[in-house]
């Protein structure tokens, strides 16, 4: 992976090179650019680009001219032909993978990906990688479309990524996200707010700090059971999705998805890693590791993230056992007592 | 010879809802488990028919028992007379009974309680069943009804401190009905002859009961 990403920036620098141009060029190429197509007075609709986003992405470091480079003096008037790189130049190891597969015949990287506003997979929330497959396949057909097969299929349409089941990674990691209540209304809907709200509750000291209280931008159980208790924090809830812990652009379904062991089921190794994702300003996420295994907590690790198979709890499991066996001294006291008297009873 | 009097003691709409309900806790009790302990329980097949299973098991036993509910309250309308312990009951008949269990019972003494279909529970069943059908019974149904619709009842779950108390509470609710489960069977085998009380769930008369004359008693009472 790294290896093709190395490659993709010497090519860039060949490019560079080859045009002579100085390697300080793609920002302020990007700001000629954009003093056209980031004005809405000058360009509209696809030709509108948000310069303070595509400054936050990966590709701003490439500026404009990389991809678009056949654009001559005269734009914007008389270039017939104004060049797209192709994602594939650059992006040959997922590319490949995708092109692959059956879905290349229904969507294109462009399809899925504004090449100006990309994000990686960890800098997203969870929920909203799904705006891109609902722009075709919309949620309520989905549901039932997975109702079919799928026992509750409203709520795991509702909390997972569509690429945790239909890409090819073998493994899977927990993102927690901070959900707000909506107003005061008895039973409001709980929503991932934006960076402006969390700041907003948080303060000076940033919203980190709603949870990690310690500053060490690591977030142990007992934070976490902080962040749950404080009654200040009373309408934020912590939101658990499951994320797939590699990239793949493997949009065939896999088999192992029908069966639901995949994800409930418990040991060592399941649901042990786990992330808080926050928002940033430029309205991507950052993730801080939280403590190996705190979901697995009785109760309040994450009171809202529960998996059945997957997140039972040993001491729950033991209170369990105790009543049980509570059950049985009936039968085998009081059948012992019975034994030994049942001379007494044979009128 | 009261000796071969019989009772009509459990009319057939508590026959049908008991063994309904026996087949379907138990039902339950083994998909529950293989629900939880996944990777251990593979008894009933792959997850999602267990999970399936466990849903339909779940529905059956909610629909008896608010079948039960409305045949003791509004046909029967004995409800609140066998289900509820009266004051003498609890102050006296309790401690006798559980005497009698745990003490005369041994010495080969004659059970205390004589059942009729207008009081055919002892005190310490009275009391049993009660914590049974009006408080697990009913929690446990409407903790799994909460469970079967998550993504709706969302707002709810959360006033009630979210998801993860709610499960757990579903589990230790259904571990009690579990641990009543051996301790219930057994007590069924302490009538005249181990099978006597099982098998008037089954036929619906209990043979060799007293004759009663009380004026309450308005059961069919019929000589062989
Ligand atoms: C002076 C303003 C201005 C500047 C500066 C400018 N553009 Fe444009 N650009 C336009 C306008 C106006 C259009 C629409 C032209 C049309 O519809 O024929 C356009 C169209 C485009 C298109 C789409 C053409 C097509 O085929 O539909 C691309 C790509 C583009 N510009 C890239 C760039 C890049 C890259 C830069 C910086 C090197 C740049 N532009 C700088 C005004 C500008
Ligand atoms: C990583 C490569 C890449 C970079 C960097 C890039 N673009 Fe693009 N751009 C594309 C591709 C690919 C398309 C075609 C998208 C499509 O057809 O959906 C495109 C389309 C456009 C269009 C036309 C939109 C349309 O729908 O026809 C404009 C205008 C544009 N880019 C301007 C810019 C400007 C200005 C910058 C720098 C701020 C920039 N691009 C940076 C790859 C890039
Ligand atoms: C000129 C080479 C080039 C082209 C063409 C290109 N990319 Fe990229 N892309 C990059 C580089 C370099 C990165 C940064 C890689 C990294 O740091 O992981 C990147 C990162 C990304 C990311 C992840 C963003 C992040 O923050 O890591 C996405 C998504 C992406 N590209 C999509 C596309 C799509 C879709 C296209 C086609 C429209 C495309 N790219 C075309 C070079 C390119
Ligand atoms: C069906 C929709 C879809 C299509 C088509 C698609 N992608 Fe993606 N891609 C995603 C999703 C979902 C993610 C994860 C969220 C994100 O990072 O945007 C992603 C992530 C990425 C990333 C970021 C990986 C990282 O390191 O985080 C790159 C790069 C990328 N895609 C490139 C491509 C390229 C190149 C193509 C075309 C060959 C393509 N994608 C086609 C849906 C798609
Ligand atoms: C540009 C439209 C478009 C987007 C965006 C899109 N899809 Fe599709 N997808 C299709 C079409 C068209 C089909 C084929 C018809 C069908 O099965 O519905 C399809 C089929 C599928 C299939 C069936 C696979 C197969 O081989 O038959 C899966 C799974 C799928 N899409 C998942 C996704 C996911 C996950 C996303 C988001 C990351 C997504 N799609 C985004 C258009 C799209
Ligand atoms: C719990 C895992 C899971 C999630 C989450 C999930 N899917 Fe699926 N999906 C599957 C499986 C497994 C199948 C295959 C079912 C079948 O063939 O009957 C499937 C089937 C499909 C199909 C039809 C494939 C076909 O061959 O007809 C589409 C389209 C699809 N999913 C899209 C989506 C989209 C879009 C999302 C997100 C909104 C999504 N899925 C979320 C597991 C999942
Ligand atoms: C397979 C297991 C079971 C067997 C063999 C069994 C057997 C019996 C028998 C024989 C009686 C009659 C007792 C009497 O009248 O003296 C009885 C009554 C009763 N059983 Fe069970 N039972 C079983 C399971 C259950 C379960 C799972 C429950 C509830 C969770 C339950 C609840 C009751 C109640 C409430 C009564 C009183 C019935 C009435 O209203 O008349 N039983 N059972």
């Amino acid at each position: 992976m790294n290896c093709s990403y190395i490659n993709n920036l010497l090519r860039i620098a060949l490019c560079s090179l080859l045009l002579l141009v100085p390697c300080s060029l793609p920002a302020m190429d990007a700001d000629y650019c954009l003093m056209c197509h980031g004005d809405a007075d000058i360009v509209s609709g696809p030709l509108l680009i948000e310069g303070s986003t595509f400054d936050t992405t990966a590709h701003a470091m490439l500026g404009c001219s990389t991809c678009h480079d056949a654009i001559g003096d005269e734009h914007p008037n008389g270039d017939s032909e104004l060049s797209r790189a192709t994602c594939l130049d650059c992006h040959d190891h997922l590319g490949q993978e995708y092109m692959m597969t059956d879905h290349a015949n229904y969507a294109t990287c462009g399809d899925c990906h504004n090449p100006h506003e990309v994000r990686a997979m960890d800098a997203m929330a969870g929920y909203d990688m799904n705006d891109k497959c609902f722009k075709c396949h919309e949620a309520p057909a989905m549901v039932d479309l997975h109702n079919e097969w799928l026992p509750q299929a409203n709520l795991h349409i509702a909390k997972l990524p569509c690429i945790t089941c239909h890409t090819g990674s073998e493994g899977y990691e927990i993102v927690l996200n901070i959900a707000a209540k909506q107003d005061d209304r008895f039973l409001s809907r709980y929503e991932l707010p934006g960076y402006q709200t969390l700041q907003e509750i948080s303060g000076k000291a940033g919203i980190l700090s709603l949870i990690d209280t310690d500053g060490d931008n690591f977030i142990t159980l007992r934070e976490l059971k902080g962040f749950n208790r404080n009654p200040e924090y009373r309408d934020l809830r912590l939101a658990g999705t499951m994320v797939p812990s590699d990239v793949s652009h493997d949009l065939s379904t896999l088999d192992n998805r029908y069966d639901c062991t995949f994800c409930h089921v418990s040991g060592p190794e399941s649901l042990q890693t786990s992330f808080l994702a926050i928002p940033n300003r430029d309205g991507g996420y950052q993730r801080i590791p939280v403590e190996q295994g705190a979901v697995l907590e009785a109760l309040y690790g994450t009171p809202d993230f529960y998996m059945v198979g997957t997140t039972r709890s040993a001491s729950m499991n033991i209170i369990g056992l105790i009543i049980i066996c509570g059950g049985l001294v009936m039968p085998f006291g009081h059948g012992l007592l019975r034994f030994l008297t049942r001379k007494n009873r044979q009128h | 010879m009261s000796e071969n009097k019989k009772v009509y003691l459990q009319p057939t709409p508590v026959r049908i809802w008991h063994w309904l309900n026996a087949f379907g806790i138990i039902t339950l009790a083994v998909s529950g488990a293989q629900i939880r302990f996944p990777e251990y329980i593979t008894l009933l097949g792959n997850y999602k028919s267990v999970i399936y299973l466990h849903n339909t098991a779940g529905f059956v036993v909610a629909i008896s028992f608010t079948f039960w509910f409305f045949y003791y309250v509004f046909i029967a309308r004995s409800m609140a007379n066998l289900y509820v312990p009266k004051v003498d009951e609890l102050k006296t008949g309790l401690l006798r009974q559980i005497k009698f269990y745990f003490l005369t019972y041994f010495l080969g003494w004659e059970n205390p309680h004589h059942p009729t279909p207008r009081n055919k529970f002892n005190p310490m069943q009275k009391s049993a069943y009660l914590a049974i059908m009006f408080v697990l019974m009913p929690l446990v149904s409407l903790t799994g009804i909460f469970m079967t619709n998550v993504e709706p009842l969302r707002g709810v779950i959360v006033m009630m401190g979210g998801l993860k108390v709610l499960m757990n509470f579903h589990f230790l609710l259904a571990c009690c009905l579990i641990a009543f489960l051996p301790t219930h069977m057994y007590l069924t085998t302490l009538g005249h002859t181990p099978l006597e009380h099982i098998k008037t769930m089954w036929t619906g008369w209990e043979e060799g009961a007293e004759e009663v004359s009380s004026p309450e008693s308005i059961g069919t009472v019929s000589t062989r």
